[in-house]
Order: structure tokens, then sequence, then C-alpha cells
């Protein structure tokens, strides 16, 4: 059954960030939320898993910064302990190798608290937190920002292959529209806290109509290459 | 010129950084990219004397670097304020304990060309987005306009048109200023772009260092070449259709 989440706003210090929005997702649906730094992604993102958490849903999070979802005087080991108890899903070494692997952080001490891993690899750890489960939804905010290409395919391509088989919806919150052509379904839009368009991601890609989209088409490449 | 020489930091039991060495003229830019976890951060730590370096030296026209005031722009970009702090004294104390005069109208140049809105600059930390504080970072970085600034990611949280303008600005004030500017940053599009020459960091070793433009059509090494062609599948490096 498609989850609606309907009255999503936020208000900070008496100005409003983000207006009156209503998010659709189809079960197994991938949508990307794009738009302008500071437009309300993120904002719209945390209000969107407060309404859902509230209606009984299941949701993953993956903050746009690491630092939102590890305590800084826990080890890693701590960290994915209360991962597993949080879903009362019994210990399960298999399953970190797998993911670690595949993230490429097996070589990452579990001993150690979050500041001695690099920015990228806890980024990779929080995202393998939140493949520990089968939630509803999953949100993703900027999941590749601190990836270099190589690591940043093989954490997309593992998500795909741990979507393909399961009803978890994604919401792939994203600057890079490289990305998104690749990954989403559907592309919406945001613009100075307002949802400003919402279609197939080729539709969008191709014709945008709103001013938002059309320059981020424009910016898409730092440069013709020779080729 | 930053000299940085058979450099080796080990932190607990692992070497992260094993025998660098890699030089930096004045007013050049030299983009760092490689594989998350490489060392790429720590290399600017031992640059500014944050980690301790157990071989090699690292010096700024011969000097010991922190001598020349670098500036840093940090890979978290609200991390990198004081939280109690207002954003606007963040940016303003290093340059008055340097005894800077601040002109305000550059400020106010600054900030249209980084998108920044004035008001923004009156916000705590964790009261604006974090593409936001990664501008006011920039900002900092670039007020000072010291001989060298080191950027860990700075585009990383920003998206594609506020890039594009901020990658600008930073390349015309570096015309203006003559600074050098090393630029770690996973976006090989942005490196192919602004940097003179990439440096590939895999495993704290330098795999190898060439000319911008070359490294896009002809990496000399196979990890070179590996971060090349993933950055085109992944649509970094992508023509216009
Ligand atoms: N304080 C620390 N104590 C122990 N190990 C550390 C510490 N800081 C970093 N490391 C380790 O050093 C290696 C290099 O880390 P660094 O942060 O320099 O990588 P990086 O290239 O900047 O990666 P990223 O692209 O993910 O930011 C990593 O394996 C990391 O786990
Ligand atoms: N506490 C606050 N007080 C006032 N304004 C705020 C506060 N928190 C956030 N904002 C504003 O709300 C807007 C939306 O922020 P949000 O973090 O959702 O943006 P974003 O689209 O995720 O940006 P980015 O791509 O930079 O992460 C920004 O303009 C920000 O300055
Ligand atoms: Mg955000
Ligand atoms: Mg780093």
């Amino acid at each position: 059954m498609t989850i609606t989440a309907t009255g999503l706003t936020a208000t900070r210090a008496g100005r409003t960030i983000l207006y009156q929005s209503e998010m659709r997702i189809a079960p197994g649906e991938r949508v990307g939320l794009v738009g302008a730094s500071g437009s309300g992604k993120s904002t719209l993102g945390h209000a969107l898993i407060d309404t859902l958490r509230a209606a009984g849903h299941g949701v993953a999070h993956v903050p746009q910064s690491p630092d939102e979802a590890l305590d800084p005087l826990r080890s890693m080991a701590f960290h994915w302990r209360e991962a597993e108890r949080a879903l009362r899903s019994p210990p399960c070494p298999a399953r970190q190798q797998e993911l670690f692997a595949a993230l490429r952080i097996a070589g990452g001490d579990l001993c150690k608290r979050p500041w001695s891993w690099s920015r990228g690899m806890q980024q990779r750890f929080v995202i393998a937190l939140a493949l520990i489960g089968t939630p509803d939804v999953l949100v993703m905010d900027e999941p590749t920002s601190a990836l270099d290409p190589v690591v940043a395919a093989g954490t997309m391509d593992l998500l795909d292959r741990h979507l393909a088989h399961s009803d978890t919806a994604l919401v792939l919150i994203t600057h890079d529209l490289g990305l998104a052509a690749r990954r989403v379904d559907r592309l919406m839009v945001m613009d100075a806290g307002r949802i400003v368009e919402d279609a197939p991601t080729a539709q969008v890609l191709a014709s945008p109509t709103s001013g938002a989209a059309r320059s981020l088409c424009a910016h898409r490449n730092w440069l013709e290459l020779p080729c | 010129m930053l000299s940085v020489e058979n450099v080796t930091v080990r932190r607990g039991r692992a070497q992260v950084l094993n025998d660098v060495s890699l030089t930096l003229a004045p007013g050049k830019t030299l983009a760092v990219v490689g594989e998350s976890g490489a060392g790429k951060s720590t290399l600017i730590a031992a640059i500014l004397d944050l980690v301790r370096v157990a071989a090699g030296q690292i010096t700024w026209a011969g000097a010991p670097v922190r001598r020349c005031s670098p500036a840093l722009v940090m890979q978290e970009p609200r991390r990198a304020f004081n939280p109690h702090l207002s954003l606007r004294r963040s940016v303003m104390e290093p340059l008055e304990a340097q005894g800077h005069v601040i002109d305000t109208s550059h400020l106010t140049t600054l900030c249209a060309g980084l998108e920044i809105a004035l008001d923004l600059l009156d916000r705590r930390p964790t009261e604006v987005s974090i593409g936001q504080a990664q501008r006011v970072g920039i900002l900092r970085a670039l007020i000072a306009a010291p001989p060298l600034v080191l950027f860990d990611e700075p585009l990383s949280a920003l998206d594609a048109v506020t890039q594009k303008h901020t990658a600008r600005l930073i390349a015309d004030l570096q015309r203006e200023a003559g600074f050098a500017a090393l630029i770690v940053t996973h976006d090989l599009g942005y490196a192919a772009a602004y940097a003179d020459d990439i440096a590939v960091l895999r495993a704290g070793q330098v795999q190898e260092r060439t000319p911008a433009a070359r490294f896009v059509t002809a990496p000399q090494t196979d990890y070179g070449r590996t971060l090349r062609d993933a950055a085109f599948a992944l649509g970094a490096l992508e023509r216009v259709a």
C-alpha cells in the first residue's frame, strides 16, 4: 500500500523553513530529493521520518553527517549492538561481515570510537547500520558525499541488491544529479522550503519545468570532455 | 613552496601515511584524490602539525608551515565552528587575533559570491544547513587570504549550481591573492576543471601525480584508471548531452 505523509512543515525561530508539503511513496519505489543547498531537503527528510514513525511505519535513516548518528564516546561495536537490539534482531556476525566487505570497511577497528575512522568510513558504517533491518522506508541524506567514485559506486550497487528483493522504499536526498539519474525512478525538486516539481526522473532531466530544476540540470557537468 | 618530504604518520598500530612526498608551488592548485580512508585528511593534519609525524619533514618556504598561518576548510562543516558562537564571531575571531582590519565591504562581496545571506551569519552552526556551514567555512578561510589554503572536500555538501559558483570564486580569489591551494576532493570533475595537478593517494601512499588535463584522458596507474572510470560511470565526468 502506498504510504502517504501529509502536513509536513517546519518552522525555526519564527521562520517557516518547510511549507505544507506531502509525499506519497509506493512500496519498493525509489524517490530522489534534489534542490539547492539550503532549500530544505534535510528538513523535509526529518519531517517525513517523524510523521512516518508516528504512524507506526519502520524507517531507517542515514543522516547527512555521521555525527548525527554516532556517539563520540561509544565504540563502533557498541553502536552495532545497539542497532541490532533496537530492531530485536539477534546478533548475526555473517551479515555484518557481508555488509562490511561490500562497503569496504572490513578493515575498520570496531573497538575504536567514531573519530578514529575516516569521515567516509563513518558514513559507510552508518549506511551498514541502516541496512540491518527491512524498514518500510529508507531515508538517505547525501549517502555518498564523503565517498570516492569507486566506493560510492560499490555502495550504491549494494543498496540496489539490498532493495531489489524487498518492499523497502528509498528516499535518496542528493545534490548529485548524475547519481540520481541512475538510481531513482522519480525526482522531487525543492526550492526555498517547497516541493516545486515531482515527476519521473527521465522527464525532469529531459524537460525540467521549474526554475530550480532547470538550473540544476544546466549545471550538471563540470566541463566538456574530449572523448 | 609547500614541501612534504618522505612523511610517515602512524596512528595506533596502523601506518596511515607511508613515505609521502609532494610539493605545491605558490599560486598553484594541487588536487588530492583517492580512496576514502586513504589518508587524505591525515595528510592535511600533518601539514598543519596537528598529528605527530613519525618520519620526514614538512615546510613552507623552508620554514615550519605554521609560520605562514595557513587556513583550513574542514571536511565536517559544522564541526569547524564553536557551537556556542554565532558564525559571524567564528569568522571574525581568527582575523582579529591576527590583527587584521576587517573590511566590511570585502566581507559583503565574499558572502554574495558564496551565496551566503548576511543574516545567516548571526545564527549558530547547528541553525544552518550543512552546505551553508560549508560555505561559511570557505568564507573564513578566504577572508584571511593566507599564502596557503588547505581545502578538505570543500564542495561535498553543495548542489551543482553552488558548486560551480564557489569553485569559480575560489579560483578568482586565488588569481588575485596568489595563494597556493591543496584541495582534497572526491569530485574528479572539479579536480579536472580547476587543479593544475592531481595526486592520487591510496593506502597512505602517493600512486601518481599527473597534470589534471592528462589525468582525465590518460591516468598513469591502474588505480588511477579505476578511479577515473568509476567517476565516468557515476556521471561525475560525463559529457554534456
Ligand atoms: N585518530 C585516529 N586514530 C586512529 N586511526 C585513525 C585516526 N584518524 C584516522 N585514522 C585512520 O587513518 C586512516 C586514514 O584516515 P583519513 O581520515 O586520513 O582518511 P581520508 O583519506 O581523509 O578518508 P575520507 O575520504 O573517508 O575522509 C583511516 O584508516 C582511519 O581509520
Ligand atoms: N534553527 C534554524 N533557524 C533558522 N533557520 C534554519 C534553522 N535550521 C535550518 N534553517 C534553515 O532552513 C533551511 C533548510 O535547511 P536544510 O538543512 O533542510 O537544507 P538542505 O536543503 O538540506 O541543505 P544542504 O544541501 O546544504 O544540506 C536553510 O536555509 C537553513 O538555513
Ligand atoms: Mg541537508
Ligand atoms: Mg577525510
